[in-house]
């Protein structure tokens, strides 16, 4: 070797430590501000579930992620078969898959699936956790119970009948009780059970075990989180291909991309939009493909709102030019045509096309009484930042500059992100909503529950749930009630279809973006498959 | 002297438990609502009523106060609502690693705010004078946050000289003292200087000119006594306060170090107070706000303390 | 710390006259102070002399480089004209440096002056407290305020005044009780003067001089503080053209239009160095031997 090749690759050995660089070695800079939660329910929003629930953890059902093209359906997970008891609709029996081991080495059995309901569900249970509480039940808002029948089979209980039981159980992901059994014997010296089990999940966070595709190997609190592969993962189509993953919380646009064109990381979430040209031209690649996300403005319907009149609400929907919008987005947001696009099997061909054309606008507010002397005052509150809000304020700043056109002067109140999304639950009529007469909280859309239902049932309305705006209407309670209660697949997504063109035709929101969930990563990294989803499987991916 | 100490520390006794109030009201005073971390918008209300019993949250405001004071007095700051992880080991941490860039920040500034400061001092309403001086006023002037921007853009992305954020390539926990690990430290640490750097460098020019305006250093001079003799009587009368101003520039810098942790994603207490802030993790937002002010009031004992000890010239009552 | 004003003299109006005159004769603190009129005059006559609409833009027009046709400094991220958000932005970047001063200055010198004549227990009352908000380091206290209260102006300027109002309150109370003790206000007092009228006539011309320039030095401070919160998104809220937020807001446009980006942090620089200067000035111009 001649000496400036080993001056050279001192240097480089100096540069960049022999542990993090090693050969299929992945460092992700993640939006987060934080590491989600490892202890089996991540928080941070479908970012946690897409980072430290999908890799390490499995669920009963699993989104299908291997396919660009295809949208993202449920697929089998730990859970080989499941269905509904004929007789009782609110019992669902699960068969779980034979020979999965957790990464402590220890078998998943129906035993597990009953102790990772209980957690949250059993406040006497001793490893009730109450921090998980609300990611975990939320998501799943009709399980009351599990059983476990022998060692494969578990029973599941609901509140009431609910077809949509098996998607939401792709959020319940199942940790490892014997590894946390491990947790609680080491703490012996902590004599309240309740202060026992916090720590004991505090230690199984900083050292989790589940049955995923990648295990944990070490935890840095706030700052990273590093996995190796399982080689002895049950499903050989994920079996993973990189020695190692490092993810890392950046939440700052502007450091993530600092951090990729400087060789940092090989792969940052969410570039800001603006760096995109140059993260390009340095010979990085962007990919994005549409996620099931809706960036809204969500009407009141309260005594007094604007929105109160349909025509309006349509005049608002046709008045934004949204390629426009793509364009100075530079190109990472996906046009709405509704809730869920074209094509998916929710879509139900809507009577109203949601487009741009400022005449047919124009002459609905006409008709609706309005005109360039009789402009109508709207008040919208938004964030100037959140997860899943892309570019708020520049984005509102647009609606507000596009419906001027159509008579409407909005005037925007920005306010703090968890403020907003408190006010989602405490809906219009509450003072913290400013007198507002929309909202600006985005969402994801996959489960029919967090898509339609929560913003268009009657029961759903402040502080149940997120019909914000109070949008109240029996025909839409009589869809949801029969979407829940087919439990047909086919028969199911028919009434959600329904269910979705009204939404559209009633125009509670104005539609304004899907996002695309845009990533940013080095040309060594191959194998990307970019779903239409919120999540993505880091088993195929490699680095070269 | 011992006993202006123990006058002193009792003082600042009051003093800390006012603090503990503020930190508290502060924290308890804003809107939202305090399980944002742990509780999606889309939970029920039946949810969110059981976890803010579970939590404690549902007490009066006057028993919170003093059930966190009284844990607070034996140590214990409570565990972060989202990651359950004790805060005063988080806090110490960070607080660790702020000091890191703090005390490097505070050393460099000091180098060149006291020479700076002596130079334009000595050689008063001369050029030298004015280049110094007009350093020393740069420093107090830019917004750090905004350079701190610049020289990523400068020594990370165009020249790739520099890494642009993080604690090294493992994390702080991995930190070891060598090249690199300490390349992370430079950019902040520079970037931090600037404010303690022109504060220096305005005090010590000042101090250095009020010396030497002083009759008996005429004196001295007329008594034959060489130039260096003359600077070491400067460097003498000017060190206490310089050294005191020091001191006080480290703990604002401790305290404020957000902006720059930010730019930098560097796993400090500012870092921690902008993710407490914005996920409303109260118990460490309260924690963080206190340690801080804390870690200030004891700082400016301390070196009251010391100044009083250097410089038997200052008489305290 | 530095010279405190604290131990400034009784001092009659010509004492002023001279130091106007000798600042008069030092070329850069003139220079800045000239800076300074400009930031205010183009503050207070924006809307004649901003070429466009600062809030209205072109978004297909965004974020286009200094020199444009139609935009001599360029166009933001929403196309609005940089140069008349500059413009504008004077408005708000000075206000929001110079209103918390002023009325943290208002404030201050109240408590101080109050505290510092009446003695005591009031004075112990009123100056305890505030130590209890010297004792947090000032980033730290506007930050945890700013954060508590939320982002939006009015929050900005409590959060900003809270953190200035302490140490001009110490200050005013140094002052008043240096000048309480005088001869000349023992011999009111015992002639029975009113506690107002021995305020306004005897402490009031002594305090303000040297607390007003204690403040304006700290103009620069809360500017620079003020535009921090904006940057962190604890300050003014969109789509006001502030300076700080603007940064915050074109940051992510900083790879591809640095010059763009970097404007407002030049205007910020500009002002605060303004400033500084011109309150050096001042002082070393009111640093004359009685």
């Amino acid at each position: 070797m001649k000496l400036n090749q080993l001056v050279g690759a001192t240097a480089i050995a100096l540069a960049f430590p022999l542990a993090v660089h090693a050969q299929g070695a992945l460092r992700i800079a993640m939006t987060a501000a934080d590491i989600p939660k490892t202890t089996g329910q991540p928080d941070q929003g479908f970012e946690g579930n897409r980072f430290t629930g999908i890799p390490l953890f499995d669920a009963l059902t699993h989104w299908d992620l291997s396919s660009a093209d295809k949208p993202s359906v449920l697929i089998p997970g730990l859970a080989t078969s499941w269905k509904v008891d004929d007789k009782d609709k609110t019992k669902w029996t699960f068969v779980l898959r034979k020979g999965v081991k957790f990464h402590d080495g220890s078998d998943l059995k129906a035993d597990a699936i009953v102790w990772n309901v209980e957690k949250v569900l059993r406040k006497d249970a001793r490893h009730f956790a109450p921090d998980q509480i609300g990611v975990t039940v939320s998501r799943m808002p009709n399980l009351v119970s599990a059983r476990r029948i022998d060692d494969y089979t578990v029973e599941l209980t609901t509140k009431e009948p609910d077809s949509f039981l098996p998607i939401n159980l792709t959020n319940l992901f199942i940790a490892s009780p014997a590894h946390w059994q491990k947790k609680w014997d080491a703490l012996g010296s902590v004599s309240d059970p309740a202060e026992r089990a916090k720590q004991a999940w505090a230690a199984f966070a900083a050292d989790a075990s589940g049955s995923g595709p990648f295990k944990m190997a070490r935890f840095t609190p706030r700052e990273r989180v590093e996995y190796v592969k399982n080689e002895a993962y049950w499903d050989p189509k994920r079996k993973p291909r990189l020695d190692r993953v490092v993810l890392l919380p950046m939440p700052e646009a502007s450091a993530r991309t600092a951090a990729l064109l400087s060789g940092q990381v090989d792969w940052i979430e969410n570039p800001a939009p603006d760096a995109v040209p140059q993260i390009r031209q340095k010979g990085f690649s962007i990919t994005a493909n549409a996620q099931p996300h809706v960036w809204p403005w969500q009407f009141s319907f309260v005594e007094g709102s604007p929105w109160l009149d349909r025509r309006v609400r349509h005049a608002a929907n046709l008045c934004v030019n949204r390629d426009e919008l793509k364009q100075a987005l530079g190109g990472l947001m996906e046009v709405p045509k509704g809730t869920v696009p074209p094509g998916h099997p929710w879509w139900g061909n809507p009577k109203f096309e949601i487009k741009y054309d400022l005449k047919a606008a124009q002459k609905l507010m006409s008709d609706a009484g309005f005109g360039p002397n009789k402009r109508l005052k709207v008040k919208t509150i938004t964030s100037a930042s959140g997860s899943g809000q892309m570019q708020p304020v520049p984005m509102n700043e647009f609606l507000q500059q596009a419906l001027r056109a159509c008579y409407f002067d909005v005037e925007l109140e920005v306010i703090e992100w968890n403020a907003l999304f408190t006010n989602w639950r405490e809906g219009a009529k509450d003072p913290k909503a400013r007198g507002a007469h929309a909202t600006n909280v985005t969402f994801a859309a996959m489960d029919p529950f967090f898509a339609m239902v929560r913003f268009t049932s009657s029961k759903t309305v402040p502080p149940v749930s997120n019909n914000w705006g109070y949008f109240i209407n029996p025909e839409f309670d009589d869809l949801i009630a029969k979407a829940r209660g087919t439990f047909d697949d086919k028969g199911r997504d028919a009434a959600l279809a329904r269910l979705h063109a009204r939404i559209v035709e009633e125009a509670p929101f104005l539609w304004v973006a899907h996002d695309v969930g845009p990533r940013a990563m080095s040309a060594k990294v191959k194998g990307v498959v970019q779903p239409k989803s919120w999540f993505i499987d880091l088993a195929p991916v490699t680095v070269q | 002297m011992f006993a202006y100490a123990i006058k002193r520390t009792l003082f600042t006794l009051p003093i800390m438990l006012g603090v503990s109030l503020v930190c508290f009201a502060l924290v308890h005073l804003a809107p939202g609502d305090p399980l944002v971390s742990v509780l999606p918008p889309d939970a029920s209300q039946a949810i969110k009523e059981q976890m803010m019993a579970l939590y404690g949250f549902d007490r009066p405001y006057l028993e919170q106060f003093a059930r966190w004071l009284a844990r607070v007095a034996q140590g214990d700051l409570g565990t972060s609502i989202r990651t359950g992880r004790p805060v005063s080991l988080e806090i110490g941490k960070a607080v660790g690693n702020t000091l890191m860039i703090a005390a490097l920040a505070t050393l460099i500034g000091f180098v060149l705010g006291t020479l700076f400061g002596f130079v334009a001092g000595y050689f008063r309403d001369s050029w030298l004078d004015k280049a110094a001086s007009a350093a020393a006023v740069f420093g107090v002037s830019v917004p750090h946050y905004w350079l701190g921007m610049i020289l990523v853009i400068i020594f990370a992305v165009q020249l790739g000289w520099l890494p642009p954020t993080g604690a090294g390539p493992g994390g702080s926990e991995a930190w070891v003292w060598d090249w690199v690990h300490v390349q992370h430290l430079i950019l902040p640490a520079v970037t931090m200087s600037v404010i303690p750097m022109g504060i220096i460098a305005r005090t010590v020019r000042a101090l250095v000119a009020e010396i030497l305006s002083q009759e008996f250093v005429a004196g001295l001079r007329a008594k034959g006594l060489s130039e260096s003799g003359v600077f070491g009587h400067v460097v003498k009368n000017a060190a206490p306060t310089a050294l005191a101003v020091m001191g006080i520039q480290l703990g604002y810098l401790l305290g404020g170090s957000i902006l720059i942790e930010t730019v930098f994603s560097w796993p400090g207490s500012g870092l921690l107070l902008n993710d407490a802030i914005f996920q409303r993790d109260l118990p460490l937002l309260q924690g963080t706000i206190l340690v801080l002010a804390l870690f200030f009031v004891v700082l400016n004992l301390v070196v009251d303390v010391m100044q009083t000890t250097l410089d038997p010239r200052i008489q305290r009552a | 710390m530095s010279a405190s004003p604290a131990g400034a003299l009784v001092r009659s109006p010509g004492y002023w006259v001279a130091v106007l005159r000798r600042f008069a004769r030092d070329p850069v603190a003139i220079g800045a102070a000239a800076v300074v009129l400009g930031l205010i005059l183009m503050a207070v006559f924006a809307p004649w002399l901003a070429p466009q609409d600062p809030l209205q833009g072109m978004t297909l027009k965004r974020l286009r480089p200094p020199g444009t046709e139609g935009h001599l400094l360029g166009t933001d991220e929403l196309g609005r004209d940089m140069l008349s958000r500059l413009i504008h932005g004077a408005r708000i970047s000075l206000f929001m440096g110079i209103v918390p001063v002023f009325t943290a200055l208002l404030a201050g010198a109240a408590i101080g002056i109050v505290a510092g004549y009446a003695g005591g227990w009031t004075n112990s009352l009123l100056m305890r407290t505030m130590d209890v908000f010297f004792a947090f380091p000032s980033v730290l206290l506007a930050v945890a305020l700013a954060g508590a209260l939320g982002p939006g102006i009015l929050n900005s300027i409590i959060a900003l005044t809270l953190v200035f109002v302490p140490p001009i309150a110490r200050v005013a109370e140094s002052v008043t009780t240096g000048v309480r003790s005088r001869d000349y206000v023992e011999a009111a007092k015992a002639s029975g003067a009113g506690a107002l009228t021995i305020i306004r006539k005897h402490v009031l011309g002594n305090v303000l001089g040297p607390i007003f320039v204690y403040a304006m030095s700290l103009i620069a401070v809360c500017m620079i503080l003020a535009s921090g919160l904006s940057f962190l998104g604890l300050g003014v809220k969109p789509p006001m053209p502030d300076w700080g937020l603007m940064l915050n807001t074109l940051r992510t446009a900083i790879y591809t239009q640095p010059l763009l980006c970097a404007l407002p942090g030049v205007m910020i620089f500009i002002t605060s160095i303004s400033f500084n200067i011109m309150t050096d000035g001042l002082r070393s111009a009111m640093d004359i031997k009685a």
